[in-house]
């Protein structure tokens, strides 16, 4: 019986923590169709800032390109991170602790810095800028997070599990494949998610480092600092997150990644 | 049909010399990168304009060294003029290529800020003026005196711009110190911590300053002249008070990096972002004020900038300031931060 | 023949790490050691710039008192965001991993990072609109209660809190989450059924278990908080200038690159002493 009850105590406090999560979101949807420039209110509809970003070739470019390479960033970052952390998981050598210590640098110290370095040095040694540059620095960025969440999965696995595998005949590659990464599948979608975010978000090193009329989304929207920008960052800002969401929840629907056994 | 044929292939001619893509670096929004602007530059010389980004003086002075032959126009305020000039950053101006040179205002191409060395290291495009604006509904009549800032009537409604330099020179003109040789630094600096309790917020942006005016949060604030032009045209209820202690103004202009490798195309377009033409339709859009006098005359009657200018008044309490040595920012940053600190 | 397997097995070890750490060798150990070269400088060493070498920058720190002063303002922070972030966000996750089942888990640990595929400058923005006074929250608190209410958070420093809390909640989420649903069930079973009260199951199974990841989230969400700047800065108002904003004028304002470098270097050296120093204790925690 009290059992029950919590169960809707729980869903209820999950749902009001979905609340304070989506509240901003929830604004930043209503303001792209407010008509005031200024998010003033009361609130009056207005479609023109979809109409005006539909001609805005600067934003829609800009978004096209940030999409992409959040997705390549994904990617890269989640397959090499999770291979480093099964690495540190499974193997015992000298240096793990200073390894794992190395991860903090590029989360603590504050990005700007880390991208007028990165800056300097890729200037320094020839690499120039470019997407490829872009794509280097947004993966260096998101590996740590990838590294740090696949960790904590790994830290509640078995490690029984994979010797029972490999003493019965399973050969390194085949015990990662069949035992170790089913087990840590949510470690790494979760590690993925975030990397997309990390790179999505990214400013810095896409600002040093992107060419001229190249700019990403954030690019874009920070470089308005003086004058600032306009509901149609909202309008895209929602889209990309009504279509993210569309997407999310029917791979949902129809895969297994949330760890239900 | 010859003279059809000799037009079609001189054009063809011109499109090929001049086929070059210029790269503009400048602030987001701020004249060069309106679609119209660029678009009718193309139709005009057959240049295409790519634009780039800064975010503040600093990082457009690190662009510019990290990536020598990467642009073709940067927008340099002349506080920075002769530092980047220094440097070897910016090139001389080849006056004889800005056909609306003889327009400029001979005070703003002659001022010692742009002119390093005894060359021209920046063609001067805009100025305006840093001062206040209030929100008429608070203020029915505007106030005239620069302690509307200090007055405990506006207390928690009061916001200056988040920059060390701008606080100290408002503190100095506050005192009525000279902004270019401060004497009592330490007097500017209690001057500024009176006016800490006052504030709201420090703003860095237009879009932010617009919302908290909009919202009600600003009743007066620091303001630059062709922001307020911009936010009055958009219907804000605001004014715009060059307050009778005086006013910071500050001169912008378009320099060609030394490294450029269009300066023939460089030099066309900075031509045309100080013509007439382009400028009469930028200031309906909202425009600091041009440095070019032809182009002033051309406005409508009822343009803020061609009022602001008009005003004898006005235009005597403008005091442009000088280029600031690295070590006195640096002093003033401290300063600043050591108020915002002690918050 | 166990030194050959040991030596096998640094060499898988050695093919699994050195990607990454190849990669983030090249994209940021390296830059940043040109960092710590700057910050030993007196200027940048661009152009015909003089510099020499100098340690002023590091005392400058010590010097200073408000450089201090303002670290240990942005430790308080990160403490109070990461504790806020961590009570609010176990429960969520223990929620969603032991309570919610079936399909709907999936499309709630994904609805739970969703909105961070938005940009930070925005969302930042929108918390505007919801917390000044005579915004979305005081609109929405005046139609609810029937005597008039002014409510204006903005410009404080909960509105930093809350925008801080609000962007790094999720880290907690998740990472509980992975831990927690890892658990197998009948363990809980095991323990009810032999007598143990909730709390005692709480206190003595779960909470350990998970500890690994409730810690991984605490340190994603206190590292970098400690050195934000953006949230202080826009939502802090005039009370808005932390470590973080600091260090970003001294690019920003100024050309001082070796001062903001050395500033985040005593910032990096401060955050790895401190999860040194809770290091044992959060292992001692585990068991």
């Amino acid at each position: 019986m009290t059992g029950k009850v919590l169960g809707i105590v729980g869903r209820v406090y999950l749902a009001l923590i979905l609340f304070f999560l989506y509240a901003p979101i929830l604004v930043m949807a209503a303001m792209s169709f407010n008509a005031s420039e200024f998010y003033q209110l009361p609130f009056a509809y207005s479609g023109e800032w979809y109409e005006r970003l539909w001609s805005n070739r600067a934003i829609l470019s800009a978004a096209w390109r940030s999409i992409w390479i959040a997705f390549v960033v994904t990617g890269i970052a989640t397959a090499l991170g999770t291979a480093a952390a099964i690495a540190l998981f499974r193997y015992d050598f000298p240096g793990k602790k200073v390894l794992r210590a190395l991860l903090f640098p590029p989360i603590a110290i504050p990005w700007l810095i880390i991208g007028t370095a990165m800056l300097i040095f890729f200037f320094g040694i020839g690499l120039g800028r470019g997407t490829p540059t872009v794509i280097i620095g947004h993966v260096a960025l998101a590996l740590p997070y990838v590294i740090v969440i696949v960790s904590a999965r790994l830290a509640t696995f078995d490690a029984t599990l994979e010797e029972a595998a490999r003493v019965l005949g399973a050969s390194p590659w085949q015990v990662t494949k069949r035992v170790t990464v089913p087990w840590i599948l949510p470690g790494i979608v979760a590690g993925g998610l975030l990397a997309f975010a990390v790179s999505f978000d990214q400013f810095v090193v896409s600002y040093f480092l992107s060419e001229p009329g190249d700019a990403t989304l954030p690019v874009l929207i920070y470089t308005s600092i003086r004058k600032g920008f306009t509901p149609e960052i909202n309008a895209i800002s929602t889209l990309i997150i009504a279509v993210s969401m569309s997407v999310m929840l029917l791979a949902a629907r129809y895969s297994n990644f949330g760890g239900e056994r | 049909m010859k003279r059809l044929l000799l037009a079609a292939t001189l054009a063809l001619a011109a499109q090929t010399a001049h086929a070059d893509e210029i790269r503009v670096l400048n602030w987001q929004g701020y004249g060069t990168d309106i679609d119209w602007a660029v678009k009718e530059f193309a139709e005009k010389t057959g240049n295409t304009v790519v634009h780039e980004y800064f975010t503040s003086e600093q990082e457009m002075l690190t662009k510019l060294r990290t990536n020598p032959g990467a642009y073709d126009v940067v927008l340099v305020n002349s506080a920075y003029t002769a530092q980047a000039a220094d440097e070897g950053l910016i090139a001389p101006i080849d006056t004889a290529k800005i056909k609306n040179f003889s327009d400029l205002d001979p005070k703003l191409t002659g001022t010692e800020a742009l002119n390093p060395k005894g060359k021209l290291f920046g063609v001067p495009w805009t100025w305006g003026l840093t001062a206040l604006a209030v929100n008429t509904n608070d203020f029915p009549e505007p106030p005239t005196s620069l302690s509307v800032l200090w007055d405990p009537q506006w207390k928690g409604r009061v916001s200056i711009r988040d920059d060390g330099l701008e606080a100290v020179q408002f503190g100095a003109l506050a005192l009525g110190q000279d902004m270019d040789n401060i004497t009592d630094l330490s007097a500017i600096k209690a001057k500024l911590a009176e006016l800490m309790p006052q504030i709201t917020t420090f703003w860095s942006s237009e879009n932010e300053w617009n919302q908290a005016m909009a919202s009600g949060e600003f009743a007066v604030a620091t303001y630059w002249s062709g922001s307020a032009a911009r936010s009055i045209s958009k219907g804000l209820p605001i004014a715009f008070v060059v307050p009778k202690e005086g006013a910071v103004g500050w001169l912008d202009s378009l320099a060609v990096p030394a490294a450029s490798k269009h300066k023939d195309a460089a030099h066309a377009f900075i031509d045309w972002m100080v013509d007439p033409a382009f400028y009469v339709k930028w200031d309906a859009e909202g425009a600091p004020v041009s440095s070019n006098t032809k182009a002033i005359a051309a406005l409508p009657d009822d343009s803020f900038n061609k009022k602001l200018v008009a005003d004898p008044a006005t235009v005597s309490r403008v005091h442009f300031f000088k280029p600031v040595s690295d070590a006195d920012r640096e002093t003033y940053l401290k300063l600043w931060q050591d108020l915002k600190a002690a918050q | 023949m166990a030194s050959a397997i040991l030596r096998r097995d640094r060499l898988r070890a050695l093919t699994l790490l050195s990607p990454a750490y190849l990669w983030l060798t090249v994209a940021i150990f390296l830059p940043l050691s040109a960092m710590v070269f700057f910050s030993v400088l007196t200027d940048v060493p661009f152009g015909d710039r003089e510099w020499h070498l100098t340690a002023g920058n590091y005392q400058a720190f010590l010097e200073t008192g408000t450089y201090a002063r303002l670290l240990w303002k942005s430790l308080q922070l990160g403490a109070t965001v990461t504790a806020l972030s961590v009570l609010i966000g176990f429960p969520c996750a223990y929620v969603l991993a032991k309570v919610v089942r079936g399909r709907s888990r999936e499309a709630l640990f994904l609805l739970v990072v969703l909105p961070f595929w938005s940009n930070s400058l925005v969302r930042i923005f929108s918390w505007a609109i919801v917390l000044r006074g005579n915004g979305v929250l005081d609109r929405a608190v005046n139609a609810v209660l029937p005597w008039p209410v002014k409510l204006n958070l903005m410009y404080s420093q909960s509105a930093i809190v809350i925008g801080l809390v609000h962007s790094y909640l999720p880290y907690v989420i998740l990472t509980s989450y992975l831990a927690l649903q890892a658990i197998d069930d009948s363990l809980i079973e095991a323990a009810r059924s032999l007598g143990a009260k909730r709390l005692t199951i709480l206190r003595r199974l779960i909470l350990p278990l998970s500890m690994p990841g409730l810690v991984a989230g605490a340190v994603l969400i206190f590292v970098p908080v400690v050195g934000s700047f953006m949230e202080p800065r826009l939502l802090g108002g005039r009370l808005g200038t932390y470590y973080g904003t600091l260090i970003e004028d001294q690019f920003v304002a100024v050309f001082n690159w070796p001062l903001g470098a050395a500033l985040s270097f005593i910032l990096l050296a401060v955050v790895l002493v401190i999860l040194g120093l809770a290091s044992p204790i959060l292992r001692k925690a585990r068991l």
